[in-house]
């Protein structure tokens, strides 16, 4: 435990998240943001084993378990957004998900996901006094869900399970927008008026299903001896953001507030994906997740120049992997125990003329003999843009997972 | 082994992070100009020449208050100042008086030598010699047991004070008092005529005794100590049993001042100061929603509260002139301005701070809020009133605001002005006094605002962008 808590304060000092859709929803965790999963490039919905656990877009899978698995995530990642001869870097930390399944046998398996969905964060400041420029600006936006699902196995066809997930919505947004005075408009001799008068556009606000405590998923999976298949179901839904705009010159002296709810329509998601597995411990695996927006996002904006909507596009995500299962018998040599993983994708963003191509490699570390696992990816890819607003952005990201294999309620030898 | 795997790979991340991303300078801005952000917000500033005011009432202030620290008697310009004083008389001393020849009475008022020994106090104001005719009025109490005569002490000083709007007085006498306050007096010796005391030696038993002293034709109003600051200083009332030579000094237990306004002119906007007389003005929406209008070239008012711009600063500025007020300290004395801001059907009242100073002109002309002073305008900054006034017109509202006279200000070309520090502390360590910490009587027309315009000038931060 040592040991992982020195790395994880090793590598907290920095981190990340996309500066694309901060004025929508943010950025789109793929796949529940796992570790293991981005190792292989988010592939692997189809795949089942011990170490797989509760899975956002195919939650049939996890009937298929017979461990109970405790699975947390961490992201830490630089991102460079550019253009021209103009670029800048920021860094972010953020936990994805934790997620917990729980097998009970011939009753079926249940399971629970906190999940970030999206999120968008940023906190800068600059000032140059020359052209009269003073701004400091912080976005915080998350949407979290809680996902509780349960999968079962067709008691007369095993090789099949059927399982559903009920996502409920929540999570916050906060702009924050503070700026000093340009007085280049206005005679010298009435300057004084500004002093040190900064001004602040705070926008907050939560959010929340219109109208219905969550949004579900259905799924069906088939376990093969060589192969897998999954096909999951997404309801549409509609997020609602209230939004509360003040424009403040301190956090008691402020106008009165504005009150605005944003929706925004998000449509049905089809996903699928498949597993093959041969000479026992290789995998190669694909999956496609996809959703047709037909509805633009309305900004928080409101103010200045922002856009008062972020224009939308048919998204999705086609992601290829492979992984080499480590041996699971614990007097084998150690390098024989790690998992193994590579993937690349391509995801088309929800955000209009934006998409990202990404790859990974991870591995699996087993630590000590108990089925703790400790997941490691590293990844970086590019965001690519197409209009005048979003930045083309590339990044590199560590992801770290901790995982917690048990046999709750299993005699041994059972 | 393990443990180095683990600390390597974030390493070896952090160190190609810093190989390959760096920010420039001006990567920020260029993105924030792509978003549509501001990296500062644009100042614009609006003026609106020739503001009429709608209406103009002047509120009078008239109740009690407390003596307690000091209190004043005789009169200041308009106004008429009484003293009231509240005594605990006992019996045996009344006994002695009433058995007695002839007795005599006076009372002992400490001049408030915070103000007339103050070193900032201008040297035309001492010294004061005047006769003053005083009229004198008194109530005496019915028989009180000890445990009651005890309990005076206890008396709430504001429920006196509140007691005291309905004065009501039983008896009183005149006489004339030789007033003379100059730098080296301290105490002001009233005698009491003679009717006062023969009335009270009348009279047995334990005695609650309010004696009121008033003035109104003294050319001054006279400060003297209240009996709150201890007991040397104290007013004391000495009642003197003449064959004996047996005297008793009764301090007062509590003290108040009464204030009436004597203003002739009924349709007159003058306001006083050391008082709270308050003088509110209303200025129409119309002509400010018209500038704005025609400056945004947008609907003024707004269909709803108005955040497409807010005020940064607001400032008013009237006509003044000073020849119609007189004040007594001979110091320019501040105007504060009070704004309302809040819901139509709940305005609240609040002081609109004199927050921003402008530093070359109160170098040159002192500061623009004063009245007394070099020039002919007043200038009060109202910033939060109108930032709301402007935010919620949609409403009907109409701009109120509402000016009352300050304290006298010492240091009126300083940079500094402290609402509630009297003085700050220099680059050498020196105390300076800014504000004189008591109040000028003075008197001040400000009746000239019904006809003169007015001018409110706005700075003004807009949330616009620029295709609008």
């Amino acid at each position: 435990m040592k040991k992982f808590i020195s790395a994880l304060l090793c590598v907290s000092s920095f981190s990340f998240a996309s500066m694309i859709g901060l004025e929508a929803m943010g950025q789109e965790q793929i796949a529940g943001g796992s570790a293991a999963m981005a190792g292989r490039g988010f592939a692997g919905n189809a795949k089942t084993g011990d170490a797989e656990g509760v899975s956002v877009v195919n939650p049939a899978r996890q009937a298929f378990d017979t461990k109970v698995v405790l699975n947390l995530n961490f992201l830490l990642d630089v991102s460079t957004a550019d253009r021209s001869n103009s670029h800048f870097t920021k860094t972010n930390l953020s936990m994805p998900s934790m997620n917990l399944s729980f097998p009970m046998g011939d009753f079926g398996a249940f399971g629970v996901s906190l999940w970030q969905h999206y999120a968008a964060s940023m906190r800068e400041d600059f000032e140059n006094q020359e052209e009269n420029q003073k701004a400091k600006i912080e976005y915080q936006s998350s949407i979290y869900e809680l996902v509780p699902t349960y999968a079962i196995r067709l008691p007369f066809y095993r090789a099949i399970s059927l399982g559903a997930s009920a996502h409920f919505v929540m999570g916050s947004y906060t702009r924050e927008l503070t700026l000093g005075p340009d007085n280049s408009e206005i005679d010298e001799a009435d300057a004084w008026a500004t002093n040190n008068t900064d001004v602040s556009d705070y926008v907050n606000g939560d959010w929340e299903i219109k109208n219905h405590p969550a949004y579900y998923t259905f799924a069906a999976q088939y376990r093969g001896r060589m192969a897998s298949y999954f096909f999951s179901f997404t309801t549409p839904y509609t997020l609602q953001n209230e939004l509360e705009y003040n424009f403040r010159y301190s956090e008691t002296d402020t106008l009165v507030p504005a009150k605005h709810i944003r929706e925004i329509r998000v449509p049905a998601m089809l996903a699928t994906g498949v597993n093959y597995r041969f000479n026992k411990r290789h995998n190669v695996m694909a999956d496609i997740a996809w959703r047709a927006w037909d509805k633009d996002i309305e900004n928080a904006a409101g103010s200045w120049n922002l856009s008062k909507v972020t224009k939308t596009q048919n998204d999705f995500n086609i992601s290829l992997g492979y992984q080499r299962d480590g041996s699971d018998i614990f007097y084998e040599s150690y390098w024989n125990r790690i998992t193994y993983r590579a993937g690349v994708w391509f995801k088309n963003w929800y955000v209009q003329d934006v998409s990202e191509i990404g790859g990974s490699i991870g591995a699996g570390f087993p630590l000590g003999r108990k089925g703790t696992m400790l997941d490691l990816s590293i990844q970086g890819g590019v965001r690519l843009t197409d209009d005048d607003r979003n930045w083309s952005e590339s990044y590199i990201g560590i992801r770290l997972g901790l995982l917690g294999v048990g046999s709750w309620g299993k005699t041994r030898g059972q | 082994m393990k443990k180095k795997t683990f600390i390597l790979f974030p390493l070896l991340a952090m160190f190609l992070s810093s190989c390959l991303f760096d920010t420039d300078d001006d990567g920020l801005s260029s993105w924030l100009s792509d978003q549509g952000m501001p990296s500062s917000y644009k100042v614009q500033m609006v003026t609106v020449n020739d503001l009429k005011p709608t209406s103009a009432e002047l509120f009078k202030d008239s109740l009690p208050r407390s003596a307690g620290v000091f209190g004043t008697f005789g009169a200041s310009a308009g106004m008429v100042h009484d003293a009231v004083f509240d005594f605990a008389v006992d019996s045996a001393f009344l006994a002695d008086l009433k058995v007695a020849d002839s007795a005599k009475s006076y009372l002992s008022l400490y001049l408030f030598d915070a103000v007339y020994w103050s070193k900032v106090l201008p040297s035309t104001v001492l010294p004061i010699e005047d006769e003053v005719n005083v009229n004198i009025s008194w109530t005496l109490s019915e028989k009180l047991t000890d445990a009651e005569l005890n309990a005076l002490e206890t008396v709430v000083d504001s429920e006196w004070i509140d007691g005291l709007k309905s004065w009501k007085t039983k008896k009183t006498a005149d006489t004339t008092v030789s007033v003379s306050i100059t730098k080296k007096d301290s105490v002001l010796v009233l005698d009491l005529p003679s009717a006062f005391i023969d009335d009270v030696r009348k009279n047995s038993g334990n005695r609650r005794l309010q004696l009121r002293v008033s003035a109104p034709e003294a050319p001054h109003a006279y400060r003297f100590y209240g009996p709150s600051v201890g007991l040397l200083v104290s007013p004391i009332l000495y009642m003197v049993e003449m064959e004996k030579d047996s005297y008793r000094g009764y301090r007062s237990l509590r003290a108040a001042t009464l204030i009436s306004n004597r203003e002739e002119c009924s349709d007159c906007l003058v306001l006083h100061g050391g008082v709270k007389d308050s003088l509110l003005v209303e200025f129409p929406s119309k002509p400010i929603m018209k500038a704005l209008s025609d400056f945004y070239g947008d609907e003024f008012p707004y269909d709803a509260e108005d955040v497409r711009q807010s005020v940064v600063m607001a400032q008013v500025t009237f006509y003044r002139d000073d020849s119609k007020g007189s004040n007594e300290l001979d110091m320019p004395i501040a105007v504060e301005a009070y704004t309302y801001t809040g819901d139509k059907d709940s305005l609240v009242c609040s002081r609109d701070n004199y927050s921003k100073y402008n530093d070359s002109l109160i170098a040159e002309k002192g500061h623009p809020n004063l009245v007394f002073h070099d020039g002919d305008s007043l200038t009060l900054q109202v910033t939060t009133g109108m930032r709301d006034f402007i935010n919620r017109a949609s409403d009907g509202r109409s701009f109120k605001m509402k000016m009352v006279l300050d304290r006298s200000l010492v240091l009126d070309k300083d940079e500094y002005f402290y609402g509630s520090n009297s003085y700050y502390v220099n680059s050498k360590g020196d105390s300076v006094r800014v504000f004189f910490p008591y109040p000028d009587y003075a008197r001040y027309d400000f009746s000239s605002i019904k006809n003169t315009s007015t001018t409110l000038k706005l700075w003004l931060a807009s949330k616009r962008g620029e295709e609008e």
